[in-house]
């Protein structure tokens, strides 16, 4: 466990000093300051446009940070060769795998917490400015989608580890991530429109299967998106919270137990 | 100076003019081009749901302001609307509903403007019917359906039970709601119930964009119930309605026509009513 942790604290420290941070920093700093600009463009639900604005720069800025500074920091030791070093050493090849991925969780809730945090004060200045006495706002339920957002990038992190462990390039593993981070977003919608069929389209059976598959093959990241319900301070059923939680939970623990697999029976160059 | 230099600067100094002019024409083309463009293509509802990917909120936010800059860009410019660009309003804020469908303002700004500058109060209707079903504690969405069915569509009947829904909700049972309810059972008075329904109405609305929509119908009305109560009088003492406006000043009633805001003039109808040119449009 020991081992884990030490690995996961260097991995940390190596994404923290990353120039790259900076960068995704400034950007939702302009974000936050953009919210309060854009708003005042808005009729009545100004509060709902700030916290849409406000939650998604949070949620943005985590998944660049993933995408950017996450993968690479898998790839590091592979294109550097330091690699050699680690396993030399008295630790497994899980253990270095699931150190890395707490290292890059660490990094992510680092982000949320930060960003969450300044994230209230676009917020609160929408507030002072105008707020529609039929508007519904919970500063709970805010919160709730905050951690959600962790959630949601703590399974991408799981998503980023599976590739990392058997691609033999960092640029592919981040194009992967993306592609998971894409479907996984998506493939709920895609599914609701081919069961309602509103749209009247002919669908082949076999499209149909696939987009089965994919919904139970990769991650629901859409479940972990509750931005409209804290936009409209619309409450959330304690069971949705449990069992998108436990989802989470278990679909991590595969995607790691996946990616340990592969990472064990791996030949480095 | 290096000769190697000579040339570099010369071609930098060439462009610099180049572009300097070129951007101004290039400004210039692309609002032509833009005017042309007017209207987009709306995306589908299912089509957008999907490629928002997690920021439905976002895209709603953008689709709804994309279509009211184009309507105040229209109103600024002092343009009428045509009928293909109202229903495009229509699927924008459709849309923008269907991606955050507890969004207030692509409702109230769908639907104030659909039934009052475009006489289509069916779609207002279908935005305020949606928005019904979502905004569960918003007391302010049957009260406007409750409008739009009294005034527009002249059913009493359905605007008193949404006005009673209305009732229900948090906030709904204080000021006017019950009272209009109770107003609507009653036929006739149509003028000053409208006026009071405005009233209200005008005292919920802060954006001043939207208030003059409102304070020119009111004036409108204002001038109708004007006329109409002289007719009445003038019913009262000759026993025979006028036939012609003119008449009620020639008999004293009233000192003169009020002005119509729209534009239009008021006249008195075959039925004895009091109507004006403009439609109220």
């Amino acid at each position: 466990m020991n081992a884990v942790w030490s690995v996961a604290l260097i991995t940390f420290k190596e994404g923290i000093k990353n120039r790259v941070i900076f960068g995704i920093f400034i950007i939702a700093l302009l974000l936050f300051a953009a919210t309060t600009t854009v708003t005042t463009l808005f009729m009545r639900d100004i509060v709902k446009v700030a916290v849409d604005l406000s939650l998604s720069t949070v949620s943005f800025a985590g998944l660049l940070t993933l995408l950017f500074i996450g993968v690479n920091l898998f790839g590091k030791d592979l294109d550097k060769r330091t690699i050699y070093m680690v396993i030399s050493r008295p630790i497994s090849r899980s253990e270095y795998l699931i150190g890395k991925f707490i290292g890059i969780v660490l990094l992510a809730l680092s982000v949320v917490v930060f960003l969450g945090l300044l994230s209230i004060v676009p917020v609160i200045m929408s507030k002072r400015f105008y707020y529609y006495t039929e508007a519904k706002f919970d500063w709970w339920i805010y919160f709730i989608a905050v951690i959600y957002i962790f959630i949601k990038l703590a399974v991408v992190s799981s998503i980023i580890t599976l590739f990392a462990s058997f691609t033999s390039n960092s640029f592919i593993a981040l194009v992967l991530s993306l592609v998971a981070y894409i479907i996984g977003q998506s493939t709920e919608s895609v599914r609701e429109l081919l069961v309602s069929q509103v749209e009247k389209i002919e669908v082949s059976p076999i499209l149909s299967y696939m987009v089965e598959i994919a919904y139970y093959v990769f991650p629901n990241i859409s479940a972990f998106d509750l931005k409209t319900q804290a936009a409209h301070g619309l409450s959330i059923n304690p069971s949705y919270i449990i069992w998108t939680a436990l989802y989470a939970v278990f679909y991590m623990t595969i995607a790691l137990a996946i990616g340990t697999l592969a990472f064990r029976r791996r030949e480095f160059p | 100076m290096h000769r190697s230099l000579i040339i570099p600067i010369f071609a930098i100094s060439l462009a610099l003019i180049g572009s300097a002019f070129t951007i101004d024409k290039v400004s210039s083309e692309r609002t032509e081009l833009r005017q042309k463009e007017g209207i987009g293509v709306v995306m589908p509802s299912a089509v957008a749901r999907i490629a928002a990917l997690e920021f439905k909120g976002i895209l709603a936010d953008v689709i709804f302001s994309k279509a009211m800059t184009y309507y105040g860009g229209k109103i600024i410019r002092q343009e009428k609307l045509i009928d293909e660009e109202w229903n495009w309003i229509y699927r924008n804020m459709d849309v923008a509903t269907d991606l955050d469908p507890y969004f207030l303002d692509p409702y109230y700004f769908g639907a104030m403007t659909l039934a009052w500058d475009a006489n289509k109060v069916k779609e207002s209707n279908i935005l305020l019917e949606k928005a019904f079903k979502y905004r569960y504690w918003d007391w302010t969405i049957p009260f406007y359906l409750g409008f739009n069915h009294f005034f527009f569509l002249q059913d009493n009947e359905k605007a008193a039970y949404y006005l009673m829904e209305g009732t229900k909700r948090p906030g709904g049972s204080g000021g006017l709601l019950p009272t209009l309810a109770a107003r609507l059972s009653y036929q006739g008075k149509r003028t000053e119930n409208a006026i009071v329904f405005l009233q209200e109405i005008l005292n919920k609305t802060e954006d001043e964009n939207i208030r003059w929509i409102y304070e020119r119908r009111l004036n409108a009305l204002k001038g109708i119930l004007f006329l109409e109560r002289a007719a009445e009088i003038y019913q009262n003492r000759l026993k025979k309605p006028p036939a012609k406006l003119d008449e009620l000043i020639a008999k004293g009633i009233i000192q003169e026509i009020p002005q119509d805001p729209y534009g239009g003039k008021f006249y008195i109808d075959k039925d004895g009513s009091i109507k004006t040119t403009s439609e109220l449009r």
